[in-house]
């Protein structure tokens, strides 16, 4: 009855009233999301066919090379993962590397067990700082200690897949320009509840689809602190990571900054733990949607200006990473008021219509997550089909709260200088400094 | 009324205070009895201190448990060694009124030894007991002192001139007596010795865990918080002052604007870095490098004498063996062992109907077994009588005639009957210390069938003198 009544409101709409009704989804959304992503990697799979000799050509530069890879993994209370990931780095087929791990002041045994490992070799440096500094000061304690001429930085709840380090490094034999690697990140921990299936499909989306799209438009404006390879000489023209939250996000500006150019390698498989519970989720998301304004709004609004330095690509990636999560994330609360103007008896409907507008371009994305993946996937990530439903009521509902609260707490009380996620004595001198 | 005597040397002078002198030749021949205490003159003072050896390693009670005073010229005289005598006399002060006085401020030792029921005429050949009877005269705490001069590291001054074999002979039989209850321990210090040669000079060195040299060295680690660059200090030094080499600010207040979150060390011969650099120590005596835990540990203690020690101190060391025995098999005082075998001997000659062993049992190197097993000796010793319970019965009746020394009357059992017994005996004992130790106390035994002319005493004597 009620999908009848569905079915009859839109059969009554013009085209017009359609565009309408749903302008989010079929001006914004579908446009940006479906049609250009579509179309992407509609170029981006037979392009990377095309390119196979030149990966051959790369690999075999790299072997010809072999270089000395630095793995640094950052962490506090990392302890209990780090046995799983130094045996994860011994299966890999790139054998020149050295693990360095940095403890951030545990409180737990992780330096019983790292100590341990290092003694028995799975460790090549184990460096435990007493005192908390924060992960930017743990990643730099590793580079300052790290001889590699590629540093790989991974988390520590983190494992690689056997070709990962390789081919996380054959975009820097295939592109001088190449400053940094975003390596492609996929949950570990799929199976464990609702939320981690949910996060999969998302990570498919927004990481293995959205990065591979935005590295091919040349406007990757992240590498995940998860998996990431960076040259060495640029790390040091750097002096390594700011503080963070969002670490991540603003080291990959400043290299974009350098004049260097980001990718994402979507073949470089790094398999990460996320939070089983939607409440963790909820308040990882707030401290990663707090960084959007502390970094692209605030600390790196010198790209959106016309200055020396101006770089249109730079500009686009910071302004499209504004505009569709800062921007859009306002449309959507002005939609909803719009709706309850303009004919709040329909709500229902458009909901509804909304739902299945959405439900139907997460399908198409994940169909082209897989064909851009196949090769990588793993049979219990085809069976995520299942949970795709929920995707817009997850990322349309749940995650735009959240974001939105992030949003509203970073530009009113600048929250993320009081996360705990950093030392207080850090925050306090990155407030103080306004960085 | 006692008087000091001065001992006589070559070196020393012969007159001293008016006070009479004798060589240590001839020692044994004075009245021990009216010898207040020796009087040395440490003018040489390596002289005076063979003399006091010679003392001390007398085995006359009344001889070697006399106090010794020094006459002293200066304070150069090492620690431990002035400290080895019961006092010391300045010479510079040094008069008859002052003697004198030491004469009665020694008494209580005096005394002491003269309770001794063996004090001038015993032979005290064991160096433990010797050691307990020194301590227990004195009745003073025994303070280890620090020295450079033994290979130990610590002395007990009193103690040293006992022995013959220096160092670890005096740790070792403390040890004993103290897992014996006979001395109480209270903790000093705690301290490595090299488990090669004893030495208590070890050096403790940090080294590179990767290639164990010692020439390494170290860094703090400083996290500037503004930029969050962390690296080792010597990268933010610059004209004195400590600048951050990523932002170029100047660093102010640890904590405030930074701060030190670990040191880091670096090898020198390999460029190895780590954080826990690995221990390990070389012995100056016998050079032999090794890990701490693989080292020896001991506990310095001063030790005082226990209850069970002076008791020890004033009938012999065996008792240990005599007192355990009692507790297991319930000895018979040797009076009721006389007139339980004179009751048996009117019974065997009224009835006729039975018969009825003595059986004499000597351990001859009891007292060995006090070093050889140090603590373990307390353990061994209640086997012994583990066995003892187990081939006696009920029953049979047993005496210590003394601390080695066991008579025993095996009711209703004939002379074969009891060699069967003291075969079973011996083998038990042999077996428990073949899985020991490479060492078996010997046993004399004799068995004489209860007749009513047996004469135990006689018995005893002639046993006694065949078996020595």
């Amino acid at each position: 009855m009620l999908i009848e009544d569905v079915l009859e409101f839109l059969a009554g709409l013009s085209t017009t009233q359609l565009i309408a009704y749903f302008w989010p989804f079929f001006l914004l959304d579908m446009t940006r999301y479906l049609f250009l992503d579509f179309i992407i990697i509609l170029i981006y799979i037979p392009k990377r066919i095309f390119e196979h000799a030149r990966y051959k050509q790369a690999r075999l530069n790299l072997y010809r090379e072999r270089p000395l890879v630095s793995v640094i993994v950052p962490g506090k209370n990392e302890g209990k993962h780090i046995p799983r990931l130094a045996e994860s780095l011994k299966e890999q087929y790139y054998k020149n590397y050295e693990l360095i791990i940095v403890d951030d002041g545990s409180d737990d045994d992780t330096a019983v067990i790292c100590r341990k490992l290092e003694q028995q070799g799975k460790i090549d440096l184990f460096i435990r700082n007493e005192i908390r500094g924060g992960k930017a000061s743990a990643a730099n304690t590793a580079f300052n200690f790290s001889k590699g001429k590629y540093i790989v930085h991974i988390d520590a709840d983190s494992h690689l897949k056997m070709d990962t380090i390789e081919t996380i490094l054959l975009p820097f034999y295939m592109d001088d320009s190449i400053g940094a690697v975003g390596g492609d990140v996929r949950v570990a921990n799929t199976e464990k509840s609702f939320a981690t299936r949910l996060q999969a499909i998302e990570y498919f989306k927004s990481i293995s689809t959205g990065r591979t799209i935005s590295s091919e438009l040349g406007i990757l404006r992240i590498i995940a602190g998860a998996h990431g390879a960076f040259r060495r000489d640029i790390l040091e023209r750097l002096h390594g990571w700011d503080v963070g939250p969002g670490l991540d996000g603003d080291i990959t500006l400043k290299i974009r900054k350098l004049g260097f150019r980001v990718v994402h390698e979507p073949m470089a498989v790094c398999y990460t733990n996320v939070p089983e519970t939607f409440r963790r989720v909820a308040k990882q998301r707030f401290r990663w949607d707090r960084s959007m304004i502390r970094f692209r709004v605030r600390k790196h609004r010198d790209i959106l200006l016309p200055s020396a330095g101006f770089s249109l690509t730079n500009f686009i990636a910071s302004a499209e990473n504004i505009f569709f999560n800062l921007v859009l994330d306002v449309k959507w609360w002005f939609y909803v008021v719009q709706m309850m103007f303009v004919n709040p008896a329909l709500l229902g409907y458009i909901f509804i219509i909304n739902y299945v507008l959405y439900l139907l371009a997460n399908i198409v994305e994940f169909i082209m997550a897989c064909a851009l993946l196949h090769s990588s996937l793993r049979a219990k990530d085809y069976a995520l089909v299942l949970f795709l439903p929920l995707i817009p009521v997850y990322t349309g509902i749940f995650l735009r709260i959240v974001r939105t609260y992030a949003y509203l707490m970073e530009f009113v009380h600048g929250a993320s200088y009081y996360d705990k996620w950093n030392p207080w004595k850090v925050s306090r001198v990155a407030k103080e400094e306004k960085l | 009324m006692r008087k000091p005597y001065f001992i006589q040397s070559d070196n020393s002078a012969v007159d001293c205070y008016g006070v009479e002198s004798v060589r240590l030749a001839d020692i044994e021949s004075i009245a021990f009895n009216k010898v207040a205490y020796w009087l040395i003159d440490m003018r040489i003072w390596q002289d005076g201190w063979e003399q006091l050896c010679q003392i001390r390693r007398h085995l006359t009670p009344a001889i070697y448990l006399r106090p010794v005073l020094f006459i002293i010229d200066s304070d150069s005289i090492a620690q431990e060694i002035v400290t080895a005598s019961d006092g010391n006399l300045h010479r510079s002060v040094c008069d008859e009124r002052l003697l004198e006085d030491w004469v009665s401020r020694v008494e209580p030792i005096n005394q002491w030894i003269e309770h001794l029921n063996n004090a001038n005429s015993g032979t005290d050949t064991n160096i433990a007991f010797k050691t307990l009877r020194l301590i227990a005269s004195r009745n003073i705490e025994l303070e280890p002192v620090t020295t450079i001069r033994r290979n130990s590291g610590y002395v007990y001054p009193l103690l040293e001139p006992l022995f013959n074999k220096r160092d670890t002979g005096v740790l070792e039989t403390l040890d004993f007596l103290e897992s014996q209850h006979l001395l109480n321990g209270r903790f000093i210090s705690r301290a490595h010795f090299c488990s090669h040669c004893a030495s208590a000079f070890l050096n403790f060195k940090e080294t590179c865990p990767q290639c164990a040299s010692d020439d390494i060295s170290s860094d703090e680690l400083i996290h500037h918080f503004k930029c969050a660059y962390t690296a080792e200090i010597s990268q933010f030094r610059k004209a004195g002052r400590l600048v951050c080499p990523k932002c170029e600010r100047e660093l102010k207040h640890i904590g405030v604007d930074y701060d030190k979150p670990s040191i880091i060390y670096n090898c020198n011969e390999c460029s190895y870095r780590f954080q826990d650099p690995k221990i390990t120590t070389l012995c100056y005596n016998c050079g032999r490098q090794a890990e701490p835990e693989n080292q020896q540990v001991r506990t310095i203690q001063a030790f005082t004498i226990s209850a069970i020690g002076k008791n020890a101190a004033d009938y012999g060391l065996d008792t240990l063996f005599t007192n355990i025995l009692d507790n297991e098999l319930n000895l018979f005082s040797e009076k009721a062992f006389n007139d339980f075998l004179k009751i048996e001997k009117s019974r065997i000659e009224r009835y006729k109907l039975s018969k009825s062993s003595l059986l004499i049992i000597r351990f001859n190197d009891l007292d060995k077994l006090y070093i050889k097993l140090g603590s373990k000796a307390r353990e061994v010793f209640y086997e012994l009588s583990i066995i003892f319970k187990n081939i006696l019965r009920y029953s049979d009746v047993i005496t210590a005639k003394n601390e080695t020394i066991f008579c025993v009357v095996l009711t209703e059992t004939d002379c074969e009957q009891a060699k069967t017994a003291i075969t079973r005996l011996q083998e038990k004992i042999q077996e428990l210390f073949k899985s020991n130790l490479d060492f078996t106390p010997t046993m004399t035994t004799l068995v004489k069938e209860v007749t009513p002319e047996l004469e135990l005493e006689q018995i005893l004597e002639e046993f006694l003198n065949d078996a020595d």
